[in-house]
């Protein structure tokens, strides 16, 4: 053993020492994953670890320093192109970095493989490109061309495409080893998230909750190729939940509950905690009676087989398309003096909720945002909006808060209709226990138009054809914060006001840091307890993506990909970024 | 200045002035200003985000948007439209200095209050010309859109049109 050892490891280091031959590092195991803060150097995971903290042990980079960060190197991507709806593509992955190799896509799906480990340069070793049909996708993609990333499991890259596949990739080479069809966009289903692997499954869900889909959740078994489980996010017909939707119409059969951002896994119960998508159409819930399960929710569910353990509805009926896709970190706390198993949710509505990840029970919440007009408050003992009737089917929730087929404009809604708080992951800090929040403040106006059935129950409505009930209006300036919040009681304990809203995400180090990107192209770092900006740089263009840290031969970097004009309803009420032009730009930051 | 009474006005004036649709074949010039008008409404402006790439008309992100098929706009008014947004409305203006002064509707932005629309991607004036001749030859005035207007519009290297096939 001793011999071949040897032998191995001298074989391996002539390969590595050749330019040719790519340095092997080691299968992505079941056991790495549940083990990541054995490898601080790497970010394996796609929220960090499987908890969701987005949070790095490295503290080269800390308080004390980081004024003296610099530009490392940068490289430029593609996958700006158009197609679609969409004048161009966009980039929201968080990177995954294993031993100085890293991991990224761009919007239309394309894998870049960047070896990164010269600290010097990032050197592009092997790009896949998947050849995504960019009308089909893109034309049913709700709010761009988008993919938040890939997973890694044994030797291999596991990512998606907008229009609906999952590929298996030969990590050194990035050939394609199988490729299958999860997501069909003939019926508006399409992929954004980054896969969650838990053991030999991949588990993904399908966006589309503003074309007339169903929601489901999907395992792949990576060894076959083939689906292992799939579970709908709307019961069907017999199934506990598809009474709530009182229609008498079977309209859950297009009732929405999507699914685009990945879950946070406990491994302990093996259960995963995947954020719901809202209720389709909309804008229009009169056309939906009854509470929409499993819309604007959190399911508990076994990885093993995708069976619903428990489900937690946030917004019933909900009438402002308060999806709750993002993600639902996994947090020990004392509650009231007493340990407890929390799973918790910085909500689009607006509200912080713990829940008991054992069983789904309410154990606090509390309003996070700045205004928040749309209920009074939630009850103590439920978590329900305290305005929430459960003898109504149709929620009246504030009066002018939302609007309906009497009254197709709302007034003010707040938060706006985009949250709260959208995909843009939030990060915790398990030293100082905080948990950072960043969101979109502020307010607008949402719009009902009565919405028609689809074809297959007798209306004009067919596939691929929005299916939204109404519209959002930007009426006035949203902004930004970035929030300190207690887990145990969602109390905000720092708040810091951004010139802009949130829609990158945060990641926070253990030189007690947490790092931002902004819409203006500015990438910041903060004091993680007062929240004080340290350092800014600016890259002239918009940043969608959350950014990760690593290490390579000791040292250690902060990288983030950057590019994005902004989206119409951003820069109408910002004129000032007007002119901003897209890019596609990984940036890798080191301190000087 | 109540808009939407200037605009129910312009609206009803212009009812029954719908175009006739072209019938001759297009000369290559013809073919080509088509062309870049269907890409500054495809990508460049991307009017088709909120208006549809067939221009019916939508709801979802993109706002309430009218179907362009079923305007009765004259194409000078289209134009206008184009340029200056309708106010109170979702509708942005391209022209990127209206409302600096009264080119648009006899009015500033300090008039219009609340109500100014919001920019979208600015436009040169053959820009909105291009636009618009596309849209009054591709869609303005006609029934709903065919297989072929959709191949016509999306190419025939996607899955798009497949639906729309007889």
């Amino acid at each position: 053993m001793k011999t071949l050892a040897f032998a191995g490891a001298l074989t391996c280091s002539l390969l590595a020492g050749t330019a040719l031959t790519p340095v092997q590092a080691a299968d992505m195991t079941h056991e790495r994953a549940l083990n990541v803060s054995k490898e601080p150097h790497n970010w394996l995971l796609h929220h960090g670890n499987y908890e969701g903290w987005r949070f790095s042990q490295l503290k080269q980079i800390n308080t004390e320093n980081v004024k003296n960060l610099r530009v490392a190197f940068t490289v430029a991507l593609g996958g700006y192109e158009s197609g679609g709806r969409y004048k161009h593509g966009n980039l929201q992955a968080t990177p995954i970095v294993e031993d100085g190799m890293m991991y990224v896509t761009d919007g239309w799906g394309s894998v870049y493989a960047i070896d990164v480990a010269g600290g010097k340069k990032g050197l592009i070793k092997w790009k896949f490109d998947p050849g995504t049909d960019r009308a089909w996708a893109g034309d049913v993609a709700c709010c761009g061309v988008n993919n938040r990333g890939v997973a890694l499991w044994k030797d291999k890259i596991i990512s998606i495409s907008l229009d609906g596949r999952l590929f298996s990739l030969n990590k050194a080479t990035g050939e394609m080893v199988w490729e299958r069809k999860v997501a069909d966009p003939a019926i508006a289903e399409t992929l954004t998230l980054a896969p969650l692997v838990v053991r030999d499954l991949a588990i993904v869900g399908s966006a589309g909750g503003e074309f007339g889909i169903r929601g489901w959740i999907d395992a792949t078994d990576l060894n076959t190729g083939k689906q292992a489980w799939r579970t709908f996010t709307i019961p069907g017909a017999g199934e506990p939940g598809n009474e709530t939707w009182k229609d008498g119409k079977e309209r859950w059969k297009h009732g929405g509950a999507s699914v685009w951002e990945t879950a946070t896994y406990d491994p302990e119960s093996d259960t995963f905690y995947q954020g719901i998508g809202n209720a389709g159409p909309d804008w229009d819930p009169e056309y939906r009676p009854g509470d929409n399960k499993w819309a604007a929710s959190v399911l508990a569910l076994s990885a093993t087989d995708g069976k619903i353990k428990w489900g937690y509805q946030y917004t019933p009926n909900d009438p402002y398309d308060f999806d709750e896709i993002s993600e639902h970190p996994i947090i020990n706390a004392k509650v009231n003096g007493e340990d407890r198993k929390l799973v918790v949710h910085a909500a689009r509505n607006g509200f912080y909720y713990a829940l008991d990840r054992t069983n789904g029970s309410f154990v606090t919440g509390k309003q996070y945002v700045d205004q928040l007009n749309w209920t009074p408050g939630l009850d103590p003992k439920t978590g329900r909006p305290l305005n929430y009737n459960p003898n109504t089917d149709v929620q009246e929730y504030a009066p002018g808060s939302h609007s309906s087929r009497a009254k197709p404009t709302s007034d003010r809604l707040c938060p706006s209709h985009y949250g709260g708080k959208n995909w843009e992951p939030g990060a915790y800090n398990p030293e100082l226990n905080l948990l950072y929040i960043p969101s979109i403040e502020g307010c607008n106006t949402v719009e009902t138009v009565e919405q028609k059935d689809f074809v297959d129950q007798g209306g004009p409505i067919k596939p691929r054809e929005r299916f939204a009930g109404g519209a959002g209006k930007p009426t006035e300036r949203l902004y930004g914060s970035l929030k300190a919040l207690d887990p145990a009681t969602g109390e905000t304990k720092v708040r810091l006001k951004l010139e802009y809203p949130n829609y990158s995400g945060a990641l926070a180090t253990a030189g007690n840091l947490v790092f931002l990107g902004h819409y203006d192209g500015s990438f910041t770092a903060h004091d993680a307890k007062s929240l004080q900006e340290l350092w800014s740089f600016n890259m002239g263009t918009g940043i969608n993506a959350p950014a990760v840290t690593y290490s390579v031969n000791g040292k250690q970097y902060v990288a983030v990909l950057v590019g994005s004009r902004q989206a119409l309803n951003v820069w109408q009420h910002a004129p000032e970024l007007k002119n901003t032009a897209t890019a596609s730009m990984l940036y890798v930051f080191e301190q000087q | 200045m109540n808009f939407a009474t200037t605009i129910s006005i312009v609206l009803l004036l212009a009812a029954g002035s719908i175009p006739a649709q072209a019938q001759a074949p297009l000369s290559p010039e013809e073919a080509r200003a088509l062309e870049y008008g269907k890409e500054i409404y495809k990508v460049k402006a991307n009017c088709q985000f909120c208006h549809k790439w067939d221009a019916s008309g939508d709801t979802g992100y993109g706002g309430i948007a009218l179907s362009l098929r079923k305007t009765a706009l004259t194409p000078e008014q289209f134009a206008e439209v184009v340029k200056c947004g309708r106010p109170g409305t979702a509708m942005p203006y391209h022209d990127q200095f209206a409302y600096t002064d009264k080119r648009c509707y006899g009015v500033t932005r300090a008039e219009l209050g609340k109500d100014a629309p919001l920019l979208g991607e600015s436009l040169q004036p053959r820009e909105v010309d291009a636009v618009v001749k596309y849209l009054y030859a591709k869609a303005v005035g006609r029934g709903p859109a065919t297989y072929e207007d959709c191949v016509d519009f999306w190419g025939q290297d996607t899955r798009q049109c497949e639906p729309m096939k007889k």
